[in-house]
């Protein structure tokens, strides 16, 4: 009778402790889509975990362990938040490579160090501009050099304070066509400058420089 | 003062004389400790001994404190008799108590965000270039060295036109 309870007993502890170690949350999501948010979530998981999408509610059922729980309960309170407001800067330079010496305009002398590290020494500045949005807002810049950029403004990334530019289609007007050029999507970090140059190849006397800053 | 030869023939007697003697003369003081130890307490003033109430209260108060001790002592050995019937209560309780701890966890809703302070935390990279129209470029990320320093990316890619 003793050997009975006691192992009644042991039976009890086990079975409430496995079914302690798990826990059930359901995510609904006002703002953003839980197919996005499930992407997200999928390195945050155990390998004890699981989730299902409900798209009909547009939330996510999650059920892991507890401390794996509060950190994705962190993740997604962050990522589900209203559309932001940014700004993206951007400008477009012609860069070439000079065998007479370098030639900078006034205007790009701040990043003509590192062009002149490519090997770029001659600039041509094609214009610029700054535009504003809210996340998943198109954004849309005409230089009146010709060159168009057409982009959306993706979601913000908490994780690694960063934009999204989705979809930056860089056009150039030849005639009455506008011809595209390249087509990228890019990752910001806020406030931090980047040149994302284009060319044939790394021996082209001609690159296509895009300076991109995305601002809150 | 009596002579020594005097004191020596009365030393067990407590007459005042005596007794003065033996506290002023050292040679004899020598003498009666020999003769009985209890001479050296009557020199210096002392008497017999006894506790107070008497030897027979002094003796029947320790017997009693015997007594009530071994009294206790069964009591006490009872005690010892439980543990196993502790162990098994304990078990039961953490059991039940485990069980309740799951049940609350798995039936409780979704506890409403909560603002936490934020940590600064070091930030997760992401490539740049997340996404490229072309398979075959090459594109290389020369990351900043911080501060206002620029990040530069360079696409690499023969599909594009000579004249960009």
């Amino acid at each position: 009778m003793k050997r009975v309870s006691c192992f009644a007993i042991v039976l009890l502890m086990a079975a409430s402790a496995a079914f302690a170690s798990l826990s059930v949350h359901t995510f609904t999501f006002k703002y953003k889509d839980a197919n996005k948010a499930a992407d997200m979530i999928k390195p945050l998981l155990s390998s004890e975990g699981s989730m299902s999408i409900q798209p009909s509610a547009n939330a996510l059922v999650v059920t892991d362990r507890a401390e794996n729980l509060k950190a994705i309960t962190k993740a997604l309170t962050e990522f589900d938040v209203a559309p932001q407001a940014f700004r993206v800067f951007v400008r477009l330079i012609a860069a070439g490579r000079a065998k007479e010496g370098p030639r900078v305009p006034e205007e790009d002398k701040d990043i003509a160090p590192k062009l002149g590290m490519l090997g770029f020494n001659s600039l041509d500045d094609l214009g610029s501009a700054d535009v504003s949005g809210r996340e998943g807002d198109p954004g849309i810049v005409t230089l009146p050099t010709g060159y168009r950029a057409d982009f959306k403004f993706g979601d913000f990334d908490p994780a690694s304070d960063s934009l999204k530019v989705t979809d930056l289609r860089l056009s150039k007007q030849q005639g009455d066509q506008l011809t595209q050029l390249l087509k990228t999507t890019l990752n910001l970090r806020i406030g931090e400058t980047y040149i994302v140059g284009a060319t044939k190849n790394a021996q082209s006397p001609r690159a296509l420089m895009i300076v991109l800053v995305a601002r809150r | 003062m009596i002579q020594c030869e005097t004191f020596r023939a009365n030393v067990q007697s407590r007459d005042a004389d005596v007794l003065e003697h033996l506290r002023k003369c050292d040679a004899c003081l020598d003498y009666a400790v020999s003769v009985d130890p209890d001479n050296f307490f009557r020199a210096i003033g002392g008497e017999e001994l006894v506790p107070p109430g008497g030897i027979d209260a002094f003796a029947s108060d320790v017997m009693s404190q015997i007594r009530v001790r071994q009294a206790e002592a069964p009591g006490a050995r009872r005690f010892l008799v439980a543990p196993r019937r502790l162990a098994a209560a304990a078990a039961i309780i953490v059991a039940i108590g485990g069980g309740w701890l799951g049940y609350e966890r798995a039936t409780q809703t979704v506890a409403p965000p909560v603002i936490q302070a934020v940590h600064k935390q070091p930030l997760a990279t992401k490539p740049v270039v997340e996404t490229y129209q072309s398979q075959n470029a090459t594109i290389v990320e020369m990351p900043s060295q911080g501060g206002s320093d620029a990040n530069v990316v360079m696409i690499f890619d023969d599909s594009l036109p000579a004249d960009l």
